[in-house]
């Protein structure tokens, strides 16, 4: 970039003081929060601690470097995101609704975390809580007479940048990343002063507060240039590359391949257009656009990345337990991507999902385990093949797929829900072979000693210790995540997205249906028959019970509350289905029996109660209150969305039918021969 | 032979419960093309509500009423049944469907399937989680037939079934509300602009498909003598597939397909152990859905459905 600001120039001008307090403060207090009333300050001295003392430390290096990488990425990442929000800001928001909205979705999860010290729980609270928001936000308006938003900005208001008001973004930026790491460093200054008077406080760790004082807004000042260029990157320039009159920086090949953004713009759907519009810099809600996106990706990817060993740091003992949980999330939401793909993409209703998840379980089950030996005297055990679990992943996600093609070959004729109860049917069908079968299966005992994965240089794979198979599904998900992505862009995926929109219509167009959905019907069963496998080596055990054909309908439950068809949407649907089924109203009991919470009372009333008892019912209850008043799921895909929004703003013309037939005014209108 | 023919007779009797079920699942399809999950839990709460009647009535597996106290309590238990699940019906659309009237298609079944984890567990809560012993007050006599034994329980039970086929398939067929009721599910639009109220149909249909759940709870209840709160969800997927066979949306369809997979649940356990494992009885449910995938690729609508081409 040609523009650059001169470092000496950091004092803000009169209107940039506005802007900075407004960012700064809502910025901050969330970090502040972070960092002192939750561990953040925690994880930061430890690593400090470890470094210039190491004796006096409890965490072994490994972990101390993970800690950092964390650190150094979640700081880093809200500096520069300081910057680019000041720059992208249009100053059209209000300061207090920037405030009260990132108290409210910023702060009160961070607080209820702290306050339950339970992720999932926590999470769930902010589940109760923001409706309960919204609900007296839409009262208090309708008291006032408000209309919350401005009026869209037509797109021809766009504003496009020359090279002036681009320098002045930029100087915005880093002016505002250099202020709020400043801002941060005094707060932490004065945090740390008043824990050295108050309390004990190691003295080494005064070098390291004003080391950190000293560095911050230098840090912030570099950020802040980081920043910018997000921000920049999202501006309208000036610049018409469409026709060859480029900056000469682009060799010219690619000058005339690339359209300049404005022109691309006007070529969109006005509904389309008005979406990526909100994107652009000068932004009303710079904290929801695209950019700030980017950093928020990166905390969370560094903060699940890292997540195992930050655990224990953050909310005390029993990381096992919680980890192996999250491990049980993971293969929902490889579920419900594959699910995702059958369902939501090309909107085939498929309620027997379970069964290929069987499939893969019981095909890692059968080969990777004792039973294979004992069927057919082959010897296959880790000592001799210790990396069998990794070509049977694909084999067992194959051989679902096999079985997926088998049904749909001569079912996927069928429309609609015809096909819906063919995959109930065989839903029905396959956890009653692996029960029946039990020659080879063991019947209802299920098949013990399945073995675990094995990886160089990793020796334990119990289920005591759930990081490696925390890492295993995490590498499994990403993977399954870009493939699912992949697929939704490509040929076909669109080919399926025509064929859920309207058959006749795609195979008017050359689409052959019967192939497509086979590859849709496929590609959902080779992700379940993975989930399977992991299911069945994490579990070491595979047995009838896991599939009980009602899972199905939780597996489509996951897919239709997070949003059909949306990637990011089954991901939270899976992660909040799991949370809510299987972990917190597990948990109530629990919760429940400690006398000093709220919830003690309700067992003193009805002494043999139990939420246990009372789950399927809390559960059925959110799943009916979700769909009333969420019926497009909590993240709709971006084309639902516009489908959504579109029929919003389409307004009916409520003059066409008002002379009445039979008036005079009809008469002189309408010749009536 | 005359063992084949018993099974038959058995049959025939659970497939005149299935076929009730079914024709809920049939007629709420047909009006709204909705899978009423929550269907076969109505009928479970049919079975508890019998029970608790009975209960009320002083009824226990000792009493023996005769004659018109037979018929009144009888009549009392099923009327009540048929009654309590035909409101339940009517506040469940009333409540998780009629909002989603307008949203995606998989919405209402999303609804549908969580009340059905509602009522599944309020009949937990109600009954408890074990088998609920059904009074026997229908007194059991065998007949006869050359080989063949008939329980006078069997000919109570698929002598209502049948009769109250007949009876909503004469009121669809020729009173008002029954053609207001085909009306809708042709056209809904319509069927509004000829000023049939589409509400209040879709209502009384719930209120007519959730009764005949009642009463097959209440018949089922004096077939098996037991009941427990899972067997709603296995016996509405049974019941859904007897829908589906006979092509769903078709009332006489639904009755033949209830019949049908009754029956072929009855003679699977003639297969013995030699040709499959453990005998044809646990394959039951693996063969009654093995038939309908068979039937629905040969007639993709289903035995008596009628292959509607797609319009543009």
């Amino acid at each position: 970039m040609l523009i650059s600001v001169n470092s000496r120039n950091l004092m803000p001008d009169r209107d940039e003081r506005v802007l900075l307090l407004k960012w700064i403060v809502a910025l901050l207090v969330p970090v502040v929060a972070f960092t002192f009333v939750w561990s953040g300050e925690e994880i930061v001295n430890q690593v400090f601690l470890s470094i210039f003392s190491p004796d006096a430390n409890s965490y072994d290096t490994l972990t101390i470097i993970q800690a950092t990488i964390f650190i150094v990425l979640f700081y880093a990442s809200v500096i520069a995101l300081a910057g680019y929000a000041i720059a992208a800001d249009s100053g059209r928001q209000s300061i207090l609704g920037l405030w009260l909205d990132v108290l409210v979705f910023v702060l009160v999860p961070l607080l209820l975390i702290v306050w339950t010290s339970n992720l999932l729980i926590g999470l769930t609270l902010c589940a109760i809580v923001w409706p309960v928001y919204f609900y007296v936000r839409k009262l208090v308006r309708k008291a006032l007479h408000y209309t919350p938003h401005p009026p869209p900005v037509p797109l021809k208001d766009l504003k496009v940048f020359d090279a002036q008001q681009q320098t002045a973004l930029m100087r915005r930026a880093v002016v505002g990343g250099f202020w709020f790491a400043t801002a941060f460093a005094v707060v932490s200054l004065i945090a740390d002063i008043i824990f050295f008077l108050t309390g004990p406080f190691p003295t080494m760790l005064l070098i390291w507060v004003i080391l950190r004082t000293i560095l911050l807004p230098i840090v912030g000042y570099f950020l802040g240039h980081l920043g910018s260029a997000m921000a920049l990157r999202r501006t309208l320039t000036a610049k018409t590359n469409g026709n060859g009159n480029g900056d000469g920086r682009n060799g010219t090949k690619k000058v005339s391949s690339r359209v300049s953004r404005r022109r691309q713009l006007q070529s969109l759907s006005s509904s389309r257009a008005q979406e990526e519009s909100k994107d652009l810099v000068p932004n009303d809600l710079p904290l929801r656009s695209n950019g700030a996106q980017r950093f928020y990706l990166t905390i969370l990817v560094a903060f699940v990345l890292f997540y195992p060993v930050l655990d224990p740091i953050l909310f005390g003992p029993g990381t096992a337990g919680r980890l192996s949980g999250y491990g049980d999330a993971g293969y929902y939401i490889i579920l419900a991507l594959g699910l995702n793909i059958v369902v939501g993409f090309a909107g085939l209703l498929d309620l027997g999902y379970v069964a290929f998840f069987a499939i893969g379980a019981y095909a890692w089950g059968l080969i990777g385990s004792t039973q294979f030996t004992a069927l057919t005297n082959i010897p296959v055990n880790p000592q001799i093949w210790p990396w069998l679990f990794w070509p049977m992943l694909a084999g067992a996600a194959l051989i679902a797929v096999f079985w997926g093609v088998v049904l749909g070959v001569p079912t996927l004729r069928l429309r609609g829900d015809y096909l819906a109860i063919v995959t109930l049917g065989f839903g029905e069908i396959i956890p009653i072979f692996f029960l029946e079968l039990d020659k080879y299966t063991n019947g209802t005992n299920g098949i013990p000693g399945v073995y675990s994965p094995a990886f160089p240089g990793i020796a334990n794979w119990s289920s005591f210790t759930p990081v490696p198979y925390y890492y295993l599904i995490l590498a499994l998900i990403a993977l399954l995540i870009f493939v699912n992505i992949r697929l939704r862009d490509s040929r076909l995926g669109r080919a399926w997205v025509a064929i859920r929109e309207d058959e006749i219509a795609a195979s008017s167009s050359g689409i052959n249906l019967v192939n497509t959905k086979l590859f849709a019907f496929g590609a959902g069963a080779f992700f379940a028959g993975i989930a399977g496998a992991y299911h069945a080596a994490k579990l070491g055990v595979v047995s009838p019970d896991n599939f009980s054909p009602q899972d199905s309908t939780i597996y489509l439950a996951m897919v239709v509350i997070g949003g059909l068809g949306s990637i990011p949407g089954v991901i939270v649907g899976a992660f909040a289905v799991y949370a809510l089924n299987l972990f917190v109203l597990a948990q109530l009991d629990a919760i429940a029996s400690d006398p000093s919470n709220f919830l003690h009372g309700i067992l003193q009333i009805f002494p043999s109660f139990t939420f246990g008892d009372i789950r399927n019912l809390i559960f059925g209850i959110i799943l009916v209150i979700v769909m009333i008043f969420r019926p497009e799921g909590l993240i709709p895909s971006a084309r639902r969305r516009r489908e959504l929004h579109h029929a919003e703003t389409e307004t009916v013309e409520v003059g066409a039918l008002d002379p009445l037939p039979g008036s005079g005014e009809f008469e002189a209108v309408v010749r009536v021969e | 032979m005359s063992i084949f023919l018993q099974l038959l007779v058995v049959g025939l009797a659970t497939g005149a419960i299935y076929a009730l079920i079914a024709l809920g699942y049939t007629m709420v399809y047909g009006i709204i093309e909705l899978i009423n999950f929550a269907h076969g839990d109505i009928f479970m709460i049919g079975t508890l509500v019998s029970i608790t009647i009975l209960g009320l009535l002083g009824i226990t597996d000792t009493s023996h009423p005769t004659g018109l106290g037979l018929v009144g309590i009888m009549l009392i238990a099923g009327l009540g049944s048929m009654l309590i699940c035909a409101v339940l019906g009517v506040v469940i659309e009333r409540i998780a469907y009629r909002p989603l009237r307008n949203a995606s298609r998989l919405a209402p079944l999303i609804s549908a399937i969580g009340i059905s984890l509602i009522l599944e567990d309020v009949g937990k809560l109600w009954k408890g989680n074990t088998n609920v012993p059904f009074p026997q007050i229908f007194p059991s006599t065998n007949y006869h037939i050359g080989d063949v034994t008939i329980n006078s329980i069997y000919v109570f039970v698929f002598v209502v079934a049948i009769l109250l086929m007949i009876g909503l398939q004469w009121m669809v067929r020729s009173t008002r509300i029954g053609r207001a009721m085909r009306a809708v599910a042709q056209d809904r639009e319509a069927a509004a602009l000829m000023g049939v109220n589409v509400d209040r149909i879709i209502s009384f249909t719930f209120f007519v498909g959730a009764g005949l759940a009642g009463a097959a709870g209440f018949i089922y209840g004096l077939q098996y003598g037991g009941t427990i709160f899972s067997i709603g969800f296995q016996l509405g997927l049974v019941a859904f597939s007897a829908a589906v066979l006979g092509g769903i949306g078709n009332i006489v369809g639904a009755m033949l397909g209830g019949l049908l997979i009754g029956v072929i649940e009855a003679l699977v356990t003639l297969i013995p152990d030699s040709v499959i494992p453990h005998g044809g009885d646990p394959w039951s449910r693996a063969f009654i859905f093995g038939v309908l995938i068979l039937i629905l690729i040969f007639r993709p609508s289903g035995l008596l459905g009628q292959h509607t081409p797609e319009k543009v």
